[in-house]
Order: C-alpha cells, then structure tokens, then sequence
C-alpha cells in the first residue's frame, strides 16, 4: 500500500501570522490519520489547504500521484477529496434527502449546461422523484443513521445530527479520501460511541480518513497514527501511544491553553 | 494647455464635489451598518425642496445659506426616522438582497411621493448672486457655482472635524472599523447606527441643495445622484470616506472632459463605464481595502 | 386521490379557467392588462431564477427585456424574419447579453453587482437612445408587425386583437414556466440552491459556482428576452423606455411581494400586483392623484420588514393553520 495523499513541506501565511509552517507528511491508503495540536495550531487551515479551500503559499499537494497544490476546492472533489467542515455548511433550506442528493452528481462529468440539458431530456420526472438516486441517498442517510430526519429542512435539524448529514454529504461524492474537521464536537458520551462505529464503518469500506479531533477518547481509538501540530508546525508523528506521551506533545498542551477533553 | 480644456477640469471639479458630498453619505453609512442605501439621491431631493420652499420664502444669498442648514435639517431628521423605521428592524437579520431592496422600496415612495406633493414641473434654485461671474484667469465660472464648491469643502472640513475631534465622530469610526470590539468598548452601537444615519443623510441633503443648485429640481431627480453617489464610492472603495472626496472629484472631471470631447450622448453613462473597468480590474475599488481580515 | 392525480387535475382547472377568460370577460382593455400581466410573470419568474436560487441580484433585467424586444422588431422590419421565430431569436440574442454581464458579474456581490448591472443596462438604454439608424432613437421603432396567422387545416388563427395575443402569452408563461419548473425540480436546481445555501459547502461537493451562475445568467437573459418579444410584436412600439431602470424594480417587486425563491411567487407578485395597479388607476379619477408607485414602494418596505416570505408564505400560513383546525 503507497501513500494517497502527500504533502511537502506546505506553508501558509496569513499576512504576518504563518498558520502552517513547513509541514510534510503522508497518508497512506486506507489509513485514518488523527491530526491533534492545541488550538490554533493551524489544523484546520492545513485542511482547508488540502481541500483547495485556498492556495499554500509555499509547499506542495500530491494526490495519487497528481499534483492538486493549485487546485480549486470542486476540482478537488471530483478527484476523490471530501470535507466536513467545523462548523457544519449544509444546505438548510433542502432536505436531508436533497442534501445528499445534490452530493450525489456525477459532476467529474457534468458541467451546468449538461445538467440544464438533462433536466430537460433525460430525467422523466423531478429528481426527488428518481427512486434509483433516492434509494442510494436514502441507504446514505440510513449508513448514518439520520433516515428519520429524510425529508425534514436540513436547517431544522439537531445540530449533533447536521455533523451526520455533512458526512452522508460527503460520502455521497464517493471519495477515496475523507478529510473530517472535528466531527464529534458538541456530542454527548452516547453519540460519541455511535461516531467512532460510524467512521470505522467509513474506513472499512476503504475510504482513507483524515480526523481533526479534540475529544482523545475517540481519536484515540480510531486513528492507526497521529500527527501532532503546534504552532502550525508537525512537531509529532507516529503511533497514537507514543505520540501521546512523547514529552514535546505533551508540553505543547500543558504549555499552551490546553482544551483537550481526556 | 487650452482654455477649454482647463474650463472643462474646473466646471467637473464644482460638479465633483457635490458628487464627493452625496457620496460621503452613502459611504459612511456603508461603511458602518453595511447598508447600501439606494434612497440616498432622494435625501438629496427633499434638501433640493427644502431649498425651494425657503428661497420662496427668504430670498438673496441669506435665502441661499439659510436653505442649506434647513436642508441639514430636514435631511438629517428624515434619515433618522428611515434608520429607525425602514433599516434597523433589518439590522438583526439582514441579507445584501433585503438591505438592497428595501432601500429600493424607499427610493421608490420617496420619488413618488414627491411627485404627488411637489408636481411633475421642474423648479430652479434662484441665483442669489444675479448671475455675476468670476474670471480665475485661464477659466471663468458663476460666483454662485464657486460658492457650491466653497460649501461642499466647508461641509467636508467639517465633517472631518466631526469624525476626529467628537466623541460620536470617533465611535462612529470605531465601529466602521470593527463593529464587534466597538461594542466590546461599550459604545452604544444603535446610537451609532442613528447618528451616522443621520449625518449620512444630511450631507446627501446638503448636496442636494447644490445639486439642486448646479442643475434642475424635479421629484424623480433622485435617481441620478444615488447611481452617481454609488459610482464615486465603489471608486472610492466602499465605506472608505476619503476615497469617496478623490473618487466624487474624478467622476466629476470625467463626466466633463467625456461629455465635452468623447459624446455628450454618453456623459451620463461614463461613470458606469469606469466603475465597470475599475471593478473588472479590483473587485473591491480603486481605494479600496481588501475586504475581510 | 393521489397527489400526483390531483395535480394534473389542478393544472387542468387552471389552464380551462385560462382558456375560458376571454369569453367571460370581452372587455379588450381587460385582455390588454391581462397580456402585460403574462409578459411581467415571465419576467419576474426569470429574474427570480436568478435571485431567488442563486442570491444575485441583477438590477439590469430590464435591459435583456430591451435587447429581446428590439432584436425581435428589428429582424421582423428589416429581414422579414417571421416573428414567431423572432421571439426565440430576441431570447438568444438577450441570453448572448446575459453571458456578456455574466462575467464579470461573478467576482461582484451586494452593491458591487447592483450597481454593474445598472450600469449594464443605463448604457444599452443609452445606446437605444443614441444609434439612430437601427433604432430611431428615443422616437423608437414603431410599427413593429404583428405575429403572423397560423394556419392548421381551413382554421387559420389570426394575431390582431388582445384577446389572440393573450392567449399567445398564456402559452409563452406556460412554456416558461415548464422550463423553470423543469431546471429547478432537476439536479441543476438543486444544485443552484445548495449553491445558494452555502457556497463553500457547495464547492467542497464539486460544485463549480462561478459556472452554473453564468448558465443562470444566460438562462434568466433568454426568458427576458422571449418576454421582451412578445411585447414588441403585442404593443408594435419599442422604445429605449423598455430598458429603464423602474421597469426592473417593477419586476422585483414582483418577486419580492409574491415570494423569492419560490415558482408560485413570481407568478402571483406579478399578477396581483397588475391587478392592483389597475385598480389603484381606476382609483385615480376619485383621487385625482397617481398613487399606484406609492403603494408599490410602500408594499416592497411591508413585504420585506414583515412578511419575508412573500404571499407564498402567507398563503403557507394560513393554510397550514386551516389544516391544523380540522
């Protein structure tokens, strides 16, 4: 198994602050790879690099073997790359169902004009009406846990729930990688335990997964190694044990304010 | 250099700014409520009327300047009553579209109203000065029009005074700069939002008496100073006032040389011209700051 | 009774009430204010298409409205192009524009869009002012011709009265409507709207917004620019006055007092709207006055600050209320 997804020696600026400071590492197939660091230690900007959210400033992007550095953030979709975000960005005013839905275009293929093309041609009727699409959203919906939800207004929706969605939103684009921004924030111990099944289902299937996560009970748990950033630098990198106790990783949190829920 | 040409730089800087005055308005709004205000020319037209009625009233160059402070006046109250009416129910649970269309329904009941108060027949601003002319050597204009670029400077000098020295002028720049840690200082931001509401309407009113002065007052005349008003700031960089005096002076002296030497046809179009190849160029203006951080 | 039946059945009772009309009501002042209605409903639903599912707000649709009518009159007086293929002709020739202000439109947002596409339709409005030759300037073109007959069988149909162009629109709204309907109930319209909901949420699906709002862009132009046609050979007079700037804030109106972002919306904005500014003119012998831009402006502060959602949502209300008491 050889590495889907390098980086090398990535670095973003934001005007004077350095967010991600030379930072390499890869992942490799069929991985989960836990990112963990303080806060503000630019994990998420390295996520929003990856996903294309915006161009590094130095560094670059390889995704089986394809240089995605400069990349836009649909581009790197449809080569397999899928996100959640912190703060979840669904779709509120569709469906659950539609959520998926929309996730669930070819869209490698498609641009607008085939799509208004199809509209008018190719579908007989409107697509939430399309069972084979609705049976695939709906086993979605179902692989998540959130079928009840189906045709509720995503914006109505419980919060912990919205965090579901995003991942059946994900998934629903049929990526090679997951790149997942701390899904288990605001859940209660329960949930937790049904977010770690959840994401280890993911991984089963052969989606690799890369994990921002605080909550250590359930990064712990999953991820077969750990990358440690501080300061937007990688000051750790290896087995979850090891890393968890390597005296660097553990000033870095006792040093900063730590918020790291044990 | 020819006279003409100097001629023409001359009438479009008194035309400027005016331009710059209206313009002000809009951008210190902008700037601190992010509200773009397409009723600003009809602040603009009720100070043009203001005008009319006091020179009916009290004639001569006391007429003249005593219409302007009843135009800041009338204005002023009028946009404060609008914030408090129109906009600040908005501000909880505004989008770009509902701020925009709901200063388009304003701008709509503004002109229409005037229309049905005032009549569809253009009035003037009577020249207190019977018409004298003054010659600056290598161009001459009205004494009346000098008087027009002399008040709008005053009323910016003014305004800067305002904003530097007061303590409202300074919490009013606060908070255009960040409303969050404005707030955080304690400003009473929806005092904030009323006096810069106010004094954004106020100068558009006052402009409008220059406006009103330099051309014809009629009810729908608030259609040309919003879109030119809109013109000067997104030149100048929305919320940002100093790029709105530069961008009103620029749009002015434009118009003129365009409308003189490219096509009279097209002088009114000409600042959309620009504003179309500024933006194509720096989506955020010519002064502009990057938007965001 | 399934939905699916009762639909159908709906959309019959509307279309015989449609058809019906004009054999109720023979007045031909009536049929005209009914065809302007239609022409405004394809319009409003156009320019909702574009705000009401992707949030831009496009203040020069009027001018795609301008650029439909005279490419319609035009290719009618000087090629002798039939008009009923003029109307497609002016949509394309508007949806050509609508991919021109397409363009730079997509790095702008807010006041920055409104303003450009002011600017866009001012300058054609200009332009239909000033080049003399093709449009005879603020005079305009009048004369435009009428649809030509249709002939099926021995029944030929004639295009001369309201009542024959009223049910010329009919069938120009239904089309629209069939389109709009089609493109939003699709993957496109979904896509549009997630777009709309969030756009980064979008892009991080594969979605590439800058191209689907130029296809919006020109699919919202070519419905303007069909409206813009069946005005020209309707009314037989284009002037520079189409491209004006009230004309786009009439439709907005619309849109907003109906309900953005919906279908049914634009259709009852623009309907009841027409029908109101027609009372509100019959008013105007009592009155002495023209208050109908007055409500109008006024209607547009209400909808807004109270009922957001527009009839639609009143009419939403109300019936959820009515099922909840039974």
């Amino acid at each position: 198994m050889g590495a889907i997804l390098t980086t090398d020696r990535l670095t973003k600026n934001f005007g004077g602050l350095t967010a991600v400071n030379d930072v390499s590492f890869s992942l490799e197939q069929g991985e989960i790879l836990g990112l963990i660091g303080p806060n503000g230690a630019g994990k998420t900007t390295l996520i929003n690099l990856i996903s294309g959210a915006f161009p590094p400033s130095k560094g670059t992007i390889t995704f089986e073997g394809r240089d995605i550095t400069r990349d836009k953030a649909h581009t790197v979709n449809t080569l397999g790359i899928a996100r959640t975000f912190q703060v979840v960005r669904i779709f509120s005013r569709l469906t659950a169902l539609e959520n998926v839905l929309a996730a669930m275009v070819d869209r490698k293929h498609k641009g607008p004009w085939s799509l208004v093309w199809d509209s008018f041609f190719r579908r007989a009727c409107a697509l939430t009406e399309d069972k084979e699409s609705c049976a695939t959203a709906d086993s979605l919906l179902d692989f998540v846990g959130i079928s009840k939800y189906r045709d509720e207004q995503a914006g109505n929706m419980p919060y912990a729930l919205t965090k579901r969605l995003e991942i059946a939103r994900a998934l629903a684009t049929q990526p090679k990688l997951l790149l997942l921004d701390e899904p288990s924030s605001g859940l209660n111990p329960a949930e937790l335990t049904g977010q770690i099944d959840l994401i280890q289902k993911i991984n089963a299937q052969g989606t690799s997964i890369l994990i921002i996560e605080h909550v250590m009970k359930v990064i712990m748990g999953i991820s077969h190694r750990l990358i440690v950033l501080h300061y937007g630098e990688k000051i750790a990198e290896g087995e979850p044990e090891k890393v968890y106790n390597d005296p660097l990783v553990v000033e870095a949190y006792l040093g900063g304010d730590s918020d790291a829920q044990h | 250099m020819d006279s003409l040409f100097l001629q023409q730089v001359l009438n479009g800087l008194i035309t400027g700014s005016v331009y710059s005055l209206i313009a002000i308005g809009l951008t210190m709004i902008f700037g601190v409520m992010k509200i773009s205000n397409f009723a600003q020319g009809d602040y603009s037209m009720v100070g043009a009327y203001t005008a009319v009625f006091v020179m009916a009233w009290v004639g001569g160059w006391l007429g003249w300047i005593g219409s302007v402070v009843a135009a800041a006046a009338v204005v002023g109250l009028l946009g404060v009553v609008t914030e408090r009416l129109v906009f600040r129910p908005l501000m909880t649970r505004w989008t770009d579209i509902d701020m925009i269309m709901v200063s388009i329904g304003l701008f709509i009941l503004l002109d229409n109203l005037a229309q049905l108060f005032f009549g569809a027949t253009p009035r003037m601003i009577g020249d207190p000065f019977g018409g004298t002319t003054v010659n600056l050597g290598v161009a001459s204009t009205s004494l009346l029009r000098l008087f027009c670029f002399f008040f709008a400077g005053v009323t910016i000098f003014c305004l800067e005074l305002f904003l530097n020295r007061s303590r409202m002028g300074v919490a009013i720049r606060a908070t255009s700069q960040n409303r969050f840690a404005a707030q955080l200082m304690g400003i009473d931001i929806n005092q904030v939002y009323r006096i810069t509401f106010g004094v954004g309407a106020l100068l558009a009113g006052v402009g409008g008496v220059l406006y009103g002065t330099l051309f014809a007052i009629y009810p729908t005349m608030g259609a040309l100073p919003t879109l030119k008003a809109f013109a000067v700031t997104i030149l100048g960089g929305m919320g940002n006032i100093r790029g709105a005096i530069w961008g009103g002076l620029i749009l002015g002296v434009a118009e003129a040389l365009g409308g003189n030497y490219i096509a009279m046809e097209y002088k009114q179009a000409i600042g959309f011209f620009i504003i179309i190849l500024v933006l194509l160029v720096k989506p955020s203006g010519l002064f502009g700051r990057k938007e965001g951080a | 009774m399934s939905a699916r039946l009762r639909n159908i059945l709906l959309w019959i009772v509307a279309l015989a009430v449609l058809i019906l009309i004009p054999f109720v009501v023979e007045d031909r002042y009536f049929m005209h204010i009914a065809v302007m209605a239609g022409i405004f409903t394809i319009l409003t639903l156009s320019w909702n298409l574009l705000a009401g599912y992707t949030g831009q707000l496009n203040l020069g649709h009027a001018a795609f409205y301008g650029i439909g009518a005279y490419t319609s009159a035009i290719l009618a007086m000087q090629t002798g192009l039939s008009p009923w293929l003029g109307l497609f002709a002016g949509g394309l020739v508007a949806a050509v524009f609508g991919l021109m202000l397409g363009f730079p439109a997509l790095r702008l947002s807010g006041p920055y869009l409104a303003i450009t596409t002011i600017g866009f339709a001012e300058i054609l409005r200009l332009v239909a002012m000033n080049w003399v030759d093709l449009t005879r300037g603020s005079l305009g073109l009048s004369g435009v011709p009428l649809l030509t007959p249709i002939k099926i069988g021995d029944f030929t149909m004639q295009f001369y009265f309201e009542r024959d162009y009223y049910y010329v629109v009919v069938a120009g709204v239904l089309f629209t409507l069939f389109c709009i309907r089609r493109l939003i109930g699709s993957e496109f319209g979904v896509t549009l709207q997630a777009m709309r909901d969030d756009e980064a949420g979008a892009q991080s699906i594969g979605i590439n917004p800058s191209s689907y709002k130029l296809a919006v862009f020109t699919i919202s132009a070519f419905f303007a620019g069909f409206a813009g046609g069946l005005f020209a050979h309707f009314a037989r007079l284009v002037s520079p006055e189409l491209l004006a700037l009230h004309n786009t804030f009439d439709i907005l109106t619309m849109a907003m007092i109906g309900g953005l972002g919906t279908i049914a919306g634009p259709i009852l904005g623009a309907v009841s709207l027409t029908i109101l500014s027609e009372a509100l003119r019959s008013m105007e012998e009592v009155l002495k006055i023209d208050i109908r831009l007055i409500v109008y402006g006024l209607l547009l502060i209400l909808t807004i600050l109270f009922m957001r959602e527009g009839l639609v949502g009143v009419i939403k209300n109300v019936w959820a209320r009515v099922k909840g008491d039974r």
